[in-house]
């Protein structure tokens, strides 16, 4: 008894002594996707403490995907074991937001004032915003882009310098590759999962998934019904097969696939995956509309939870830290997104120069002015409406109804599933 | 005498009453783990089912059978119960018929026995989530082995994972694959333990060829073993879940939802964790019926010696 009490004695001194002079704050950060983002994370929150040495940074268990993620949130919120800062996807900010669980960080930008100078311009900040209210700071963003084959291409009469610039072109070389016989395939467009692809379409023909003031289906106006008939016509002329999502990306890389339509996210993978099989390159999404057209953007936001003054101002400088050009010249290049932060993409101490020797990299960034937040929508079937356009969109690309069916299906499922008010 | 008769109890009695307290008290760490881990957590869901609450709100709601309601006119839950039971309907019989075929013929032939045991053990073993990205491969309906062998012979290898109409028979091969060797062993277990005089006697009494002995000994030997792989296999088809998870989504268009996979979007993707539970109620009445009418069906058939 007496050696523990001594021991216990012991600990408590040396406890005391190893205190630091200075109030040092501790931050728990929580991240999903740790195969994805640990490095990164890493990386930043070690630069964040020589920068801040007051604040010390500590990470929770990391979720092993988005979903994960949100269920921790939700389930640790107001208890002692929820972490100040965590990383929510960009189209679950708003269920979140519905729960009143994450900060409000206007006051908090407002005070900041010259955003704008630190690479915030006010389209990056409008990403992670739930109707006005600034919810996040987009951390890792992306936005679809074609990628192609341009071995296939060639070999289709096409020329790959020249990478099609409307969906028109793309389905007419499509169905020249598909043609060239020996189990190549003309399309590989990402529909299934999501809805993110899908509002590629619709976003990129000027549309919009409901009415303004989110009572009524607006996708099923004439810019859903062209956003529709271009993937049926993918499938009739285009050589778009019916695939999983990994079927499409291994078909892809393994050089039989011309044209495959997914997240800039992706590209480093794609680049890796890929090796020196064929000549990989990427280029623009085409825009049903090319003067309204936009794109929705995907990735997460860095959120704050915590409600204590003290705590929120340090999470408030890390979120800036995170999200801000050293950030994304982080992120940037070991995945493919794009910078979601304007000072970084440019300048050269960040990441001008890595652009100029990564040509492939720069479709994603030259899109980002189409880019708009990836639409959330409400009440507490907002994740469940995304499942009803997916499963009508799988009826278009297996041939089982025409694309104007399918698309007044999904209609009537959603209306049924938006809330009642 | 006269100290028992105030107590009131014989000294049988008495010890009687304190082996069962010493009994209880023995039984205790068990029956507190069951009660933790098992009891209330089944009552919890129950409960839930009756409510309507969603992950992150703070407070929910008694909304009676709503849940229950809204499951019967599900068209979600409908395809998934029907997936899963056409899915129960190939995996079960056709994993313990070849598991029975692979251990009669590793059994009747001594060499390299712990080298075919293990091959058909591996896929047991192996973590289903990383075979996944094989199989999606294997199955490819372009670059896939399988479907190029198919085109050797002429056949049009089907678009296994990617059709509607094909995708649940593709997971069913899987999951063949992947209860064959758990069936094997137990199957194995069952085969070294009928006694050897069986045979022999049943060799005198006429039975020459290998069919009459499997039909008179080994079968009827086997049982109890074929009545708990039976158990095991249909619980484990009904569970199907991980496959459906990474190669499928349930999709296309709900061709693929089974059970568990609805019930994991419902309560994890949409977090309605009141209707989620409600389906978990149904998905455990659904076992325990099945389990029920399989012991009573087949526990009159086997013969225990």
């Amino acid at each position: 008894m007496k050696h523990i009490k001594k021991a216990l004695a012991a600990a408590a001194m040396s406890m005391v002594l190893s205190m630091p002079a200075h109030a040092e704050t501790t931050l728990t950060v929580h991240y999903p996707m740790p195969g994805f983002f640990k490095d990164v994370m890493d990386t930043i929150s070690k630069k964040f403490m020589e920068e801040n040495p007051d604040i010390k940074i500590q990470f929770a268990n990391p979720s092993a995907t988005y979903e994960e993620g949100i269920q921790t949130i939700m389930r640790q919120a107001g208890t002692a074991e929820m972490p100040d800062v965590t990383f929510i996807g960009l189209n679950r900010l708003r269920m979140l937001n519905e729960r009143d669980i994450p900060v409000d960080l206007t006051p908090l930008v407002a005070a900041e004032g010259d955003m704008a100078a630190k690479g915030f311009s006010d389209n990056i900040l409008k990403l992670a915003q739930v109707k006005g209210k600034q919810v996040g700071l987009a951390f890792a963003t992306s936005n679809p882009i074609m990628y192609y084959n341009a071995d296939l291409v060639r070999k289709a009469g096409g020329n790959p310098d020249v990478p099609p610039a409307t969906w028109d072109e793309v389905i007419a070389l499509g169905g020249k590759i598909k043609a060239l016989g020996d189990g190549n395939e003309g399309i590989d467009f990402r529909w299934q999962g999501d809805d993110w692809m899908f509002s590629g379409l619709l976003f990129g023909a000027g549309g919009k998934m409901l009415s303004d003031d989110e009572t009524k289906v607006a996708f099923n106006g004439p810019e859903g019904q062209k956003a529709v008939e271009v993937l049926d016509r993918m499938v009739k002329q285009g050589g778009l097969p019916v695939l999983t999502k990994q079927a499409g990306e291994q078909a892809f890389t393994a050089g039989k696939v011309g044209f495959a339509f997914q997240t800039t996210g992706a590209l480093r993978n794609t680049i890796k995956n890929v090796g020196d099989k064929f000549d990989l390159r990427t280029a623009h999404i085409p825009l049903i509309d090319p003067v309204n057209g936009r794109l929705p953007t995907g990735g997460n936001a860095v959120v704050i939870l915590t409600k204590d003054a003290d705590r929120q101002a340090a999470a408030w400088k890390f979120a800036k830290f995170a999200a801000g050009p050293y950030g994304a010249s982080v992120v940037v290049p070991g995945t493919g997104y794009v910078p979601n932060n304007e000072l970084a993409a440019k300048s050269p101490d960040y990441l001008g120069n890595f652009y100029k020797e990564n040509p492939l990299f720069r479709a994603g960034l030259e899109q980002m002015p189409l880019m708009q937040p990836w639409y959330a929508f409400p009440g507490s079937n907002g994740v469940k409406v995304t499942q009803a356009i997916v499963e009508n969109l799988s009826r278009i690309v297996e041939q089982t109804a025409t694309p104007k069916e399918a698309l007044d299906d999904a209609a009537a499922e959603v209306k049924g599933l938006l809330p009642r008010s | 005498m006269a100290d028992l008769a105030i107590s009131g109890y014989s000294p049988i009695e008495t010890a009687a009453r304190r082996e069962a307290r010493t009994a209880l008290l023995l039984a205790s760490p068990a029956l507190v783990l069951m009660l933790v881990f098992i009891i209330l957590p089944t009552v919890a869901v129950i409960v839930l089912g009756f409510t309507d609450f969603e992950l992150g709100y703070a407070s929910f709601r008694f909304v009676g059978f709503e849940n229950y309601a809204e499951l019967l006119n599900s068209r979600t839950f409908r395809k998934s119960l029907w997936n899963t039971a056409v899915y129960t309907a190939i995996v079960t019989p056709v994993s313990i018929a070849l598991g029975l075929g692979v251990a009669l013929l590793i059994e009747s032939e001594p060499r390299g026995r712990s080298f075919f045991r293990t091959v058909y053990f591996l896929p047991v073993a192996s973590l289903l989530v990383a075979m996944a990205t094989v199989w999606q491969y294997l199955f490819h309906p372009s670059i896939g082995p399988l479907n190029a062998l198919l085109a050797q012979f002429g056949i049009p290898g089907p678009n296994w994972l990617g059709a509607s109409s094909t995708v649940i028979y593709g997971l069913s091969v899987i999951g063949i694959w992947q209860s064959i060797g758990f069936n094997m062993v137990l199957f194995l277990a069952g085969l070294t333990a009928i006694p050897r005089d069986l045979y022999a006697a049943a060799e005198v009494d006429g039975a020459k060829s290998a069919l009459d002995r499997f039909r008179l000994v080994t079968w009827p030997m086997l049982g109890p073993t074929t009545l708990f792989v039976t158990t095991i296999s249909v619980i484990n088809s009904v569970k199907v879940f991980e496959t459906v998870k990474t190669l499928t989504e349930g999709g296309p268009n709900k061709a693929s939802e089974v059970l568990l996979f609805t019930i994991y979007q419902e309560g994890f993707v949409f977090l309605r964790v009141g209707y989620a539970s409600a389906m978990t109620v149904v998905f455990l009445a659904i076992l325990v019926v099945l389990m029920v009418l399989q012991y009573r069906f087949l526990d009159r058939q086997v013969h225990y010696s």
